[in-house]
């Protein structure tokens, strides 16, 4: 029997639903893959429709699990078993050792300093470098480094240990294992989050053949100010601030030809945002959005639309590019679509740069999880809700909770609403079991 | 409160191993404190953080007697915190610590520059010691919170928060204005993406409510008048006539919205056969529909107006609701002819894409306008319409015969909302519906602590968001409830009454109501609802307001102390 | 005792918890380098700052005042930085009127994550402030009637009609009074002026008649306002006590400062 509940997933719904419990006086475990809680949200600038600078926002939330008394942060780890029922889960975490002692670690960053090997930084979407010794981003909590050891000299080839020499806390520590930890549990909540469907897979739009072609979660990267070009928005082939930006909406999503038909739900409105980002930076430019449907449903987004269009200029073209080409001196594209409004006469589109919005699809790892609780997975790999209608939070095992973007498509006070909502069954799972021993 | 006896500081200046070691000369600055006013003790770390240091900060506070401590390090935003737990274990209040920055402000940003670095660190030094003599000790004060909860509306919003608080172990009060709880579900019909009906659904959580004990039902009830605040709010509800008093700890507004009907618009209101969807729900569960051979859906009539003081919102669930009752007329007759005239097809997510892609597999006609070329409505002698519309996708003019038109109309906020914000004192936002806290990382919660939102008393959505809303305010509302007490912030504000003269400025500068004028028009603020801001003390004109640890005085002595005289 | 140093300016900064005290910290955690001039003062939030705050600092010899906030809507106590903003424009035409000039002070927004944004504004202000030279009431031989000037526009700051119209200016201009009226931006600006300059004036004239009883004339020279704009203020103060008849010599009264409640 316990009192405590884990939490998979370290973005801003984990976050989310282990502050409500742990603010409640529950025990949480927060277990989270990378070595950072933060997730998506972590990466992106700002955040719509109040242009919130999103760091800002998720940073104290981030540090205040750290420091919750009740908040058990697991990061850089992986449930491996789920046994057992409601009110008494057996998990087994596996942390991943990071090489470097997380107490004697001060997060003071001489070792990345020192370090001779770049490898592209992940949380930068590959756009910049990180060293083979790293902290994810300069917020990550904890503020601990890692080592990679596919990267590293020492792992890879047996000699540096350069940053052994300097740390100041002597915090390095070659030698560390991973570590198996058994935590008992009364219930589980999922908050995987997702990931973005691999556009290059979509040959007719360039993705990986011009430079530049980025996708949105790389755009929100270079127009960050914490981001590998200091929030300038600069075209990957020259570096030059590009006289024109379009962005593509429903790249993979509402696909006719059948691997994702569902709507990612937030592309509309964060491609509105991105392109106002764009404006503040470079008023000059001009933006366009190539769209089906404009979904600005939730609150305070169609007139967060509105105002893109009155007060920024952002152009909006209701169409479905055919297709993107690109002019191999100047590495600008070129768009051929339908003009709707103009009765579907073919155009053509000359950008200097192009944002596609990938389909955003659930993890791959929803399936190992799946496999480790027996919670089922709807057709596209997201966790499946009990009842579609009256049981959004609750899935067909008992006890396990899912919320964010791993149960659907939705945006982030959605998801952070649907987290509270998830920690409210977990709270009701341990006040009901709670009666029942004292009974 | 504060002694008068002289200040005793203590200031610890921390190495932080080679990140301010190496630029600042940390002895000197130690010597340099021991040198300034009303500083009893000083000495230099390697790492103030350690437990090493810590124990040291412990040792000198009861050996010298200290009445203040300074830790000269990093940023206050990450280790206040901590410095502030070893002066309480100590025996010393934790607001009477204060830090100052030399690392992030100093070391790190001067590396080049040691000598202006030193120097700089020295006066920050002296800044932070000149605050530190005048700080006192503060309360946090810390109220009890009652566990139970009022819930006003009894829809699927009001019902889901209520179970979902008794099942945490709270007593919750749901107040319903009707006689029958399940709100605006009890007229609708069948609901995607399953095939149950809306009242199955209602039914389902009326019983959760009925056979529950910890759930006192009020029906035709209504709120009369709320006072007082988290923890203790004191609720009276108008019972038919009667007044019932209520003591409750949290309070949920989950109101729900009403369906705008758009008189006037497309000849609503002029011929019978123009109807609301939501009227359309009704003609179906009371198998009213008769046989219809046209049927023509517009939708955004009285939404997305794009205009200066309109409903400019988009109300979410309209585009999926026409969809799943066109296909609901094709099941029903299948030889109908559909038509949806739409703007832009807003069925976002999984579930409703699927249910957008089913009705053109089943033939529904979707035709696309612009908003600045709506449709048309006629009626005809024999009282049925025809619409006519320009089909921007093929960019044409069409005209359509209807013997039902049925116009998607936007969710609004309630009547008695208005007065709702009122007596709770929280707002509403532009669009009219209730205005959270943060739009982002708190949607159900009020600025006001204590009361909380969910449903389409926000803003429209779908049953299963409404759910999900209403367990995240059942979750939030747990929170204060299952503490039993509630600290709040200590960094408040404090009226003078002998200098007030009651003009009321701060009264409407406080975004959080903290400040209300009392029986003798008074101000005074209200120390559990006051979140520190200051601007009430930066305002008054009669400099009644004084900031605990932000006084004039302590900040001014901070400032002044970097330019050399005291 | 050389004086062939470089002018090495004094910045005093006030920075608000939740957003520019934190891009601050972010500067430095990035290692953004900046010149060491400024010192940081930490407030909770940027709309704590009143007016009297920076005019003190400035008389002590602060040769710049920067305040920094959160962005618009961003202000983590809904809208504290916004009346800030009209506390510090009121401020500006105070300090125009005292000799110091309005450029000596500035009012900026940075997020918790423009670590780059705080250096470049810091930099560029220090820069500002370099060329606007040393303020003129610090060093060893402070200019006198520029510190009488700020002296005045503290106690203008201090004053009830002053601070109840810069209180209620969003109240009249944004929401309707109780009359269902309305004031346009325009409109309010002009009588802020009006009411900057009399209340200026008004604690100047005081000042200087504390010292010693002062003739208009005397009192015209003094304060380059028109003999008849001096009468209009001294009928003012009369009417508040503020001032009275000291004696009279010949035909011209002289006048001297009460002590005000």
């Amino acid at each position: 029997m316990s009192n405590s509940v884990l939490i998979i997933g370290g973005g801003i719904a984990g976050i989310q639903a282990s502050l409500d419990l742990a603010n409640r006086g529950t025990k949480v475990y927060l277990v989270e893959k990378t070595p950072s809680i933060g997730g998506r949200m972590a990466q992106l600038d700002k955040t719509f429709p109040t242009l919130d600078c999103s760091i800002c926002i998720l940073a104290p939330k981030m540090i205040e699990c750290f420091r919750h008394p009740n908040i058990t942060m697991l990061t850089y780890s992986e449930v491996k078993e789920v046994r057992g029922d409601k009110g008494d889960f057996k998990v087994k975490v596996l942390q991943k050792p990071r090489y470097v002692t997380a107490d004697k670690c001060t997060g003071c960053g001489t070792c990345m300093e020192k370090c001779p090997v770049k490898a592209p930084n992940e949380f930068d979407m590959g756009l910049g470098n990180r060293k083979a010794i790293y902290m994810p981003f300069k917020q990550a909590v904890p503020l601990v480094a890692t080592i990679d050891p596919s990267t590293c000299l020492y792992f890879t080839k047996g000699v540096c240990k350069v940053c052994q020499k300097i740390c100041p806390s002597a915090a390095i520590d070659y030698e560390q294992k991973p570590k198996e930890k058994v935590l008992n549990v009364s219930s589980i909540i999922l908050a995987t989050g997702f990931d973005a469907f691999d556009t290059s897979a979509m040959k007719e739009y360039g993705y990986g053949r011009f430079k530049n072609v980025i996708t949105s979660m790389e755009f929100e990267r270079l127009i960050c100010a914490s981001g590998p070009t200091d929030g300038h928005l600069l075209r990957p082939s020259d570096g030059k601030g590009p006289k024109s930006l379009v962005f593509v909406q429903c790249v993979g999503s509402r696909s006719q030809r059948g691997e994702l038909p569902y709507c990612s739900s937030v592309c509309c409105v964060y491609a509105t945002k991105e392109s106002i980002l764009a404006k503040d930076h470079m008023p000059d430019t001009e933006v366009y959005i190539m769209y089906m449907d404009m979904r600005a449903v939730g609150k305070g987004f169609q007139e967060f639309v509105d105002r893109a269009k009155s007060q920024y200029s952002v152009n909006y073209i209701k169409a479905h590019p055919g297709g993107i080409a690109e002019d191999p001196k100047t590495r600008s594209l070129q768009i051929y679509y339908e003009d709707i409004k103009a009765g579907c006469n073919m155009k053509k589109l000359d950008a200097d740069m192009v944002v596609l919005c990938p389909a955003l699809i659930p993890k791959l790892d929803n399936k190992k999880i799946a496999e480790a609780t027996g919670v089922e997975l709807d057709e596209y790999g997201f966790f499946k809700s009990k009842n579609q209608l009256t049981a959004p939070v609750d899935t067909n095992v008992a006890g396990i909770y899912i919320c964010g973007y791993c149960q659907s498509p939705k945006d982030i006070p959605e998801s952070v609403a649907q987290a509270s909502g998830a920690a409210a069954r977990a709270a009701e799972t341990i006040a009901c079991l709670s009666k029942e021993t004292k009974r | 409160m504060s002694e008068n006896k002289q200040p005793k500081v203590g200031v610890f200046v921390c190495h932080c191993g080679v990140n301010i070691g190496s630029v600042v000369n940390v002895p000197e600055v130690v010597k340099y404190a021991k040198s300034l006013p009303n500083v009893a003790y000083a000495e230099g770390n390697l790492y103030t953080c350690s437990s090493e240091g810590l124990s040291k900060i412990k040792e000198a506070i009861k050996k010298y007697d200290l009445t203040q401590v300074v830790v000269a390090s990093c940023t206050p935003r990450t280790h206040e915190p901590l410095f502030r737990g070893a002066c309480e274990e100590a025996g010393l209040n934790k607001y009477l610590f204060h830090m100052a920055n030399i690392r992030e402000h100093c070391s790190w940003v001067h590396a080049k520059e040691p000598a202006e670095a030193t120097e700089k660190a020295k006066e920050i030094v002296r800044m932070a010691v000149a605050k530190a003599a005048l700080l006192e000790p503060q309360t946090e004060p810390e109220i009890e919170v009652q566990p139970s909860t009022l819930v006003i509306g009894g829809g699927i919003s009001g019902m889901s928060a209520a179970v979902s608080l008794a099942h945490q172990g709270f007593s919750v009060h749901l107040v319903e204005k009707k006689k029958t709880l399940g709100g605006k579900l009890n007229e609708l019909c069948k609901l995607y993406p399953t095939d149950m009906q809306s009242s199955e659904i209602v039914e389902e959580f009326v019983q959760a409510v009925k056979s529950n004990p910890s759930i006192t039902l009020h029906t035709l009830s209504t709120v009369k008048n709320v006072e007082g605040f988290i923890g203790n709010f004191k609720v009276t509800l108008d019972q038919e006539g009667k007044d019932e008093a209520l003591d409750v700890g949290t309070i949920i507004v989950a109101t729900g919205a009403e369906v705008f009907e758009p008189s006037s618009m497309y000849c609503y209101g002029e011929c019978k056969n123009v109807v609301t969807q939501f009227e359309l729900e009704r003609l179906m569960k009371e198998g009213k529909l008769k046989n219809p051979k046209n049927v023509v859906m517009i939708q955004c009539v009285g939404a997305r107006e794009g205009k200066e003081g309109g409903r400019n919102y988009c109300s979410r669930i309209c585009c999926a609701t026409a969809v799943k009752n066109a296909l609901e007329i094709k099941k029903l007759y299948p030889d109908a002819e559909v038509s949806i005239l739409y703007r832009d097809m807003q069925t976002y997510g999984k579930d409703f894409e699927d249910c957008y892609q089913k009705a053109r597999e089943s033939f529904v006609q979707f035709i696309r306008f612009d908003a600045e070329d709506p449709p048309e409505v006629a009626v005809e002698s024999n009282g049925k319409c025809t619409v006519r519309v320009r089909d921007i996708l093929v960019n044409d003019n069409l005209e359509l015969d209807a013997d039902l038109v049925v116009l998607s109309t936007p969710l609004v906020q309630t009547e008695d909302a208005k007065e709702l914000s009122k007596m709770l004192k929280v707002p509403i936002g532009a669009d009219g519906f209730f205005f959270e806290a943060h739009v982002k990382l708190r949607p159900v919660d009020f600025a006001t602590d204590g009361i909380f939102v969910c449903g389409t008393a926000h803003s429209p959505k779908t049953i299963p968001e409404s759910i999900a809303q209403a367990y995240a305010a059942a979750s939030r509302a747990g929170i204060p409830m299952a503490l039993k007490r509630v600290r709040t912030e200590a960094i408040t504000s404090v009226v003078d009454e002998v200098l007030c003269t009651g003009c009321g400025t701060c009264v409407k500068l406080c975004p959080y109501n903290a400040i209300q004028k009392d029986e003798r028009g008074v101000a005074r603020v209200n120390d559990v609802l006051c979140k520190g801001c200051g601007v009430c003390a930066a305002s008054c004109p009669e400099k009644a307001i004084t900031m605990r640890h932000f006084s004039d005085k302590q900040v001014l002595a901070e400032a002044t102390a970097a330019l050399g005289g005291d | 005792m050389s004086e062939k140093k470089s002018f090495e300016p004094k910045i005093i900064g006030f920075l608000c918890n939740w957003c520019s005290y934190a891009g601050a910290d972010l500067a430095g955690v990035s290692r953004i380098q900046y010149p060491s001039n400024i010192r940081v003062v930490r407030v909770m939030c940027s709309g704590r700052i009143d007016p009297i705050i920076p005019l003190e600092v400035f008389m002590r010899g602060a040769d710049g005042v920067i305040v920094l906030g959160c962005h618009p809507a961003d202000c983590h106590y809904v809208e504290g930085n916004l009346h800030e903003e009209r506390k510090i424009k009121m401020l500006k035409k105070l300090l125009a009127l005292t000799g110091l000039g309005p450029d000596r002070l500035r009012l900026d927004w940075v997020s918790a994550s423009e670590g780059q944004r705080f250096a470049q504004i810091v930099t560029e202000f220090t820069d500002q402030i370099k060329k606007l030279g040393p303020s003129p009431v610090s060093g060893k031989v402070p200019d006198q009637k520029v510190l009488e000037n700020l002296e005045a526009a503290r106690n203008a700051a201090s004053d009830f009609r002053l601070r109840v119209l810069v209180g209620r200016e969003r109240e009249l201009t944004e929401k309707n009074n109780v009359y269902a009226e309305k004031v346009s931006q325009e409109e309010f600006d002009l009588l802020l002026d009006e009411v900057v300059e009399a209340e200026f004036f008004r604690q100047k004239i005081h000042l200087l008649t504390q010292t010693e009883p002062l003739s208009i004339k005397a009192l015209s020279e003094a304060t380059c306002l028109e003999p008849a704009a001096v009468l209009k203020q001294i009928v003012n103060m009369r009417r508040r006590n503020m001032i009275t008849v000291d004696h009279i010599e010949g035909t011209t009264p002289l006048y001297r400062a009460l002590e005000v409640a």
